[in-house]
């Protein structure tokens, strides 16, 4: 160092040292194929032998092993490439609750790999397989739209939306480790071997999961999906709590899907009410339509791969999204009929007998059944997750409130008489959306709707109560009210709903 | 037929697009696995390494090994190391974490001059002119440095010679005195040197072990997972204020009053001379056993009990089976103890209990200190603050002589006595007395007890230049001159662990911009201040190495055995004392070594001392309006002190709640009307802040607990010190809670 050039300084020689690596690496024989290090280690936390008929592998936790560490959630980020912020394994907290309150106990997680998983279910276009060999349910993460339903879904919150890629991704159980007898990344790296791989039998699983026995207390239940994990090592006790059970944290909002839902139910509404007057006017119509369209312009461009939508049908047979997707397309076909009474051309006679049937009653009736049908589809979607504030009692009047509501504006469009029916219908709408919110299961959701998303709240009901003050006026100056209280309505919808998942911190 | 597609890739993504079933594709191919050599088992695709190293882990003193994974020799992953005789393929998620928290945006990237970006020459220009400036105005001790424990041994050998025999100052200290100095005085007043006996297999060979103040299944897991290992069904007794989570899997957990430690201590004591359970053979190994066991006449049961909220019952159970004959116990603390007013005493209590109980020198045994940094036992001996290199005495001018000779020093240039601690530093600049300050790799502005002090006394300082990685940090946002120093994989060095086991860590990484090595800052410094021929001996860290050896020559922490870095990579680290004179069968193939086995100790008649005193005054009783004691401690395994490292990694951010909470026993909540996660309140004497109330049944009736990494809580924290260690007392001071 002594030795340097005159003109370059101590300092140039030490940045110049600093920015070469000439770190010894470890010897060559080391480059050779060898089994795993930690193999001795992990022998006995994975089954000797593949699954057998019946049987799928699962995650075995020892409660009394786990100690909080949380080297799982790391090692399963690091192990498996993930994103910066990824992990498929999560850790949480139970506290015993009113039976054993000083109880506590960390609760490690990852995909449940369930019996009955409802992510497969739920998805439209089969971008998750379950393993008849293992029962490994694994996410085909080029299969995904980025529709996020699997999210809603899962009743433990496992699978995780990526942005950057616009799909999901969730746990594999490290499946081509397993396959070649190498333990998940969770399980080589819990200094305690908390965590295990076994062999369940699905069938009695299933007959277990269906009473919740043999699960976690304290964690969503068990009979939804049936989820493989087996928690053992410690009693749970019967009262226990996720220690973020009381959080009054909002969900995110879901802009696109809030538009959606009312813009098509809305539309549904306008559509319904167009029918009664024969011929509907082409402004009403094109309205419709313009609704309609930019409803479910939103829901497309909110998925992450919205080019590839166009596999929804797949999943016709198991999931509601599908049909939901099916019964727009068909719908959005109906909502163009009525311009057949406004074409820039006479259509020559031969088409006359089409024309007539389609401005039919036989046809509206059959129109109506449609859009109908469709909006029940979007009751399902959310009906389906088990979430409290989605629950059947609380969206089917909601979905089909708005869109009677919608009808009746029309209807008092052409009859004055329907007025008070808009105005009442609105009335009873905003008093199902407070007074469904009473009971003990719904306290969090009360508490975040009446206080910490008040403003928006407060949103809802004055501009329900504008549109019933100026309908009078002219329905059409009520309409933009109404829309805006809907908008709120769905905004709080989404933003007060307590997802169902496993345990977290505080 | 193909179609006239331009771009391979658009032809791929348009077939992607249009596959009715996609298996396979480009996000299914980002996370394949194959297998990954070096005994690494399958790896993801992407990050498949064509070489490796190892490092030892730079966070705490459990000191695992990492296997780094290389590719073109840059550092892409990590695995912890199997054959590694601390962790055996284990590590907590901090050392899983160690290399993302390096690619950060908030890294020095070049020196700041008052916040503005400067060149290496300037910044070391500027620490000279100040520094010298300020010495020739108000001496040369008006210039003082606060270390760290989180550098290598080279390092702490390069700062501790340069600083002090170059510039000439007198007061250096590090943040080890607000972590081990307790330890440290409390094993060189019983067996003459600072000398933590242990090794961690004894976690394995244990029948009982005692914790207390200590919480391992979150603070160091990994010598968690070693107690797990112990296959004779120990019997584990946690002793802790708080149902910590370590109490929640031990056998027993004796909550007992905060503060109460020594009393409970000698009522045990006390109950094992009145039993007859003392190991009457051991006492040949010991002095002062006669003087103790009249001092325990005043510490019965029944006088005990009540003060540490403990029956007699319990107390005559927990006082035999620390002494039951045959039993191997284990005595293992950590911050409980050490962050006390009366914390050397403390430790010194149990020291005594192990000594009038034969337990040490044994398999499963021993009074054993868990440190805290990762290189905190190497600063203990080679930072040149407390002790003079090498864990010598500036006092003794044999040492001196010897140290000096080493160095090709003057002798002269050799203090006389220690400097000040910590706490005398911060109140020589509150006096004026230390104008200039130079801080190596530590963040008082957020861990020091009464904060807001050192704020305070920092206007009061002509310079303060502060080394870090990062330029974010709370200390580095107050300095005058900032250096941008490399971290942890991106030097080379010795780590030394809490089982006195020297291990290496590596380069595995270029430094960001203009970042240097802690060693290159020090000897850029040293050269610009002139007058430092003497540095130049140790160009790189393993000439540092060479004298480092020779100094230790002759000490009870002789490493003159080791040949080089190298040497500690191939035999998994080696533990001191690893003398020259060591058989070359154990240096080549070191097994466990435990201190003491000879029943000779370090003092000068090589007897253990037993050292005790009665127990002092609260430092900050409660009262009216500050009714609750205010406990601070660790608060998950994902944190780790000031969180200027583990803040970030996103994924160890994800394992712990963002802002402060406050954990309060349920019943005290109700009283004051406060609702599980409201927000609160806390007071003390020396400042408020607000926190998130969680209720938590683990903490006891009249007390709180806040964890010690959130920014604002040493606001509320009272400097008290323990007066032979002068550790800061962390662990006890009086709040208030309101709405």
């Amino acid at each position: 160092m002594s030795a340097a050039a005159p003109e370059r300084t101590l300092i140039d020689e030490l940045l110049a040292d600093q920015k070469t690596l000439s770190t010894p690496v470890a010897d060559f024989s080391e480059q050779h194929d060898r089994e795993p290090d930690l193999a001795g280690h992990y022998r006995n936390l994975i089954p000797l032998s593949k699954p057998g008929p019946g049987e799928q592998y699962a995650f075995e936790v020892a409660l009394d092993k786990c100690t909080s560490c949380k080297a799982c959630v790391a090692a399963c980020h690091s192990q498996n490439g993930l994103d910066e912020d990824e992990s498929w394994r999560d850790v949480g907290l139970l506290l015993g609750g009113e039976d054993e309150p000083s109880w506590q106990q960390t609760i490690t997680t990852a995909c449940h790999h369930c019996a009955d998983p409802e992510c497969l279910n739920g998805c439209p276009v089969k971008a998750y397989e379950k393993s008849e060999e293992n029962g490994i349910v694994r996410h085909l993460d080029d299969q995904c739209i980025g529709c996020s339903y699997c999210i809603f879904k899962c009743p433990f919150d496992v699978p995780k939306y990526s942005k950057k890629r616009g799909i999901v991704r969730k746990c594999d159980m490290c499946h081509d480790r397993l396959a070649e007898g190498e333990a998940p990344a969770c399980v080589q790296a819990c200094p305690t071997e908390a965590i295990k791989i076994v062999t369940v039998n699905v069938v009695e699983k299933s007959k277990l999961g269906k009473r919740d026995l043999g699960w976690l207390n304290g964690a969503p239940p068990a009979h939804i999906t049936q989820p493989t994990t087996r928690y053992t090592g410690r009693e749970v006790p019967i009262t226990a709590q996720a220690a973020d059970y009381q959080n009054l944290r909002p969900e995110h909002a879901h802009a696109p899907l809030v538009i959606m839902l009312v813009l098509t139910q809305v539309a549904v509404g306008l559509f319904l009410g167009s029918l009664r007057s024969g011929l509907p006017p082409l402004g009403l119509t094109l309205l419709t339509l313009g609704l309609f369209t930019i409803g479910l312009v939103s829901a497309t461009l909110h998925l992450g791969q919205p080019l590839k939508a166009w596999r929804f049908f797949l999943g016709l047979r198991t999931s509601w999204l599908s049909r939901e997707l099916l019964a727009f397309t068909i719908l959005g076909g109906f909502l163009t009929v009525p311009l057949i009474h406004h074409l820039p051309f006479i259509p020559s006679s031969q088409l006359a007998p089409l024309v007539n049937f389609l401005s039919g009653k036989l046809f509206a009736s059959f129109s109506a059944l449609i859009a109908l049908c469709a909006i029940f589809t979007s009751v399902k979607i959310y009906e389906t997750t088990h979430r409290q504030l989605w629950k059947a009692a609380i969206t089917f009047p909601r979905f089909f409130g708005t869109t009677a509501i919608s009808t009746l504006l029309i209807l008092s469009l052409f009859d004055p008489v329907w007025t008070p029916f808009f105005t009442l219908g609105i009335l009873i709408k905003l008093g199902l959306d407070f007074l469904q919110l009473q009971g003990e299961k719904l306290k969090r959701e009360r508490i975040l709707i009446t206080q910490i998303l008040l403003p928006i709240s407060l949103i809802r009901l004055v501009s329900a109560l504008l549109a019933i003050g100026v309908v009078f006026l002219h329905p059409w100056v009520a309409f933009p009210f109404f829309l805006i209280s809907e908008f709120a309505e769905r905004t709080l919808y989404f933003k007060a709903v307590r997802p169902l998942k496993m345990p977290s911190f505080l | 037929m193909t179609l006239p597609i331009p771009s391979e890739k658009l032809a791929q993504t348009l077939k992607e697009q249009a596959t009715l079933h996609a298996r396979q594709g480009t996000f299914t191919s980002e996370l394949l696995r194959n297998p990954g050599k070096f005994g690494l088992g399958q790896v993801p695709v992407a990050l498949k390494p064509d070489a490796t190293t190892t490092s030892v882990c730079g966070y705490c003193s459990t000191g695992c090994r990492l296997k780094i994974h290389l590719k073109d020799r840059e550092a892409i992953n990590l695995t912890p190391s199997v054959d590694y005789p601390v962790n055996l393929g284990m590590a907590c998620p901090k050392g899983w974490e160690a290399l993302a928290v390096l690619d950060s945006d908030e890294r020095g990237t070049t020196p700041l001059l008052n916040g503005k970006t400067t060149d290496w020459n300037s910044a070391l220009d500027s620490f000279c002119e100040n520094f010298k400036g300020i010495q020739d105005k108000h001496g040369k001790d008006s210039v003082a440095f606060i270390s760290t424990g989180q550098i290598t041994v080279e390092d702490f050998f390069l700062l501790g010679s340069f600083a002090k025999f170059g510039m000439g100052i007198r007061h250096g200290d590090g943040n080890t005195r607000q972590c081990m100095a307790t330890s440290v005085v409390a094993y060189k007043q019983s067996f003459g040197f600072d000398a933590p006996p242990y090794t961690y297999a004894d976690f394995e060979e244990s029948d009982t072990l005692v914790f207390i103040g200590a919480n391992p299944a979150i603070a160091h897991p990994i010598m968690w997972q070693r107690v797990m290992r112990n296959r004779r069904d120990p019997h584990i007794v946690v002793i802790d204020p708080r149902c910590t989570e370590t109490a929640q899997v031990a056998t027993q957990h004796v909550p007992l009053t905060p503060k109460s430690d020594l009393a409970l201590l000698y009522g045990l004591a006390h109950i094992i001379v009145r039993d007859g359970r003392v190991n009457e053979d051991y006492l040949d190994k010991t002095e002062g056993f006669e003087d103790f066991a009249r001092f325990l006449d005043d510490y019965p049961p029944e006088k005990v009990a009540p003060i540490c909220g403990q029956s007699i019952a319990e107390l005559e159970a927990l006082a035999h089976r620390v002494s039951e004959p045959g039993k191997r116990v284990s005595w293992w603390w950590t911050m409980g103890v050490n962050q006390s007013y009366e914390g050397v005493r403390t430790a010194q209590a149990i020291i005594n209990l192990c000594l009038m109980t034969g337990n040490i020198g044994k398999p499963g045994t021993g009074a054993n200190s868990i440190t805290g940094q990762c290189n905190a036992m190497g600063s203990r001996l080679f930072s040149n603050t407390t002790n003079l290199l090498g864990g010598h005495d500036f006092g003794n001018p044999d040492h001196r002589a010897k140290v000096a000779g080493l160095l090709g020093i003057r002798e002269d240039r050799i203090q006389e006595a220690p400097g000040y601690a910590y706490d005398q530093i911060i109140e020589a600049i509150d006096k004026g007395e230390i104008k200039g300050l130079w801080i190596i790799a530590t963040n008082p502005n957020h861990s020091w007890i009464d904060q807001k002090n050192f704020a305070r006394i920092r206007e009061k300082l002509d310079f303060l230049v502060v080394q870090d990685i990062y330029v974010t940090t709370e200390t580095s946002q107050m300095a005058d001159l900032y250096l941008p120093a490399a971290g942890w994989g991106e030097k080379d060095g010795i780590l030394i662990n809490s089982e006195r086991r020297l291990g290496i860590i590596r380069q595995v990484k270029k430094a960001p911009g203009q970042a240097l090595t802690d060693y290159r800052i020090i000897q850029a410094l040293a050269d610009r201040w002139g007058g430092c021929e003497f540095i130049k001996k140790w160009p790189t860290p393993a000439e540092a190495l060479t004298t480092i050896k020779a100094l230790s020559k002759g000490q009870p922490c002789d490493i003159s055995g080791i040949r080089d870095h190298n040497h500690l990579e191939q035999v998994g680290g080696i533990q001191w004392p690893a003398p020259e004179t060591e058989s070359p069968s154990l240096l080549e193939h070191p097994t466990e070594r435990r201190l003491f086995e000879d029943g000779k100790f370090y003092t000068a008649n090589q007897k253990a001392k037993f050292v005790f005193d009665h127990p002092s005054p609260l430092a900050e009783p409660t009262c009216e309006d500050y009714p609750l004691i205010l406990l601070t401690g660790r608060g998950t395994s994902s944190q780790w002190h000031t969180q200027t490292r583990t803040g970030k990694s996103k994924i160890l951010r994800k394992l712990y709640p963002q802002e402060c909470y406050l954990e309060i026993n349920p019943e005290d909540a109700a009283q004051l009307k406060i609702e599980d996660r409201q927000q609160v309140t806390i007071s003390s004497r020396r400042g408020e802040i607000k926190a998130q109330a969680y209720y938590a049944p683990t903490v006891q009736k009249g007390q709180v607990f806040l964890p010690m990494h959130y920014k604002e809580i040493n606001r509320l924290t009272h400097a008290s010190f323990d007066p032979h260690s002068r550790q800061p007392n962390y662990k006890y001071c009086a709040v208030n809670v309101a709405k």
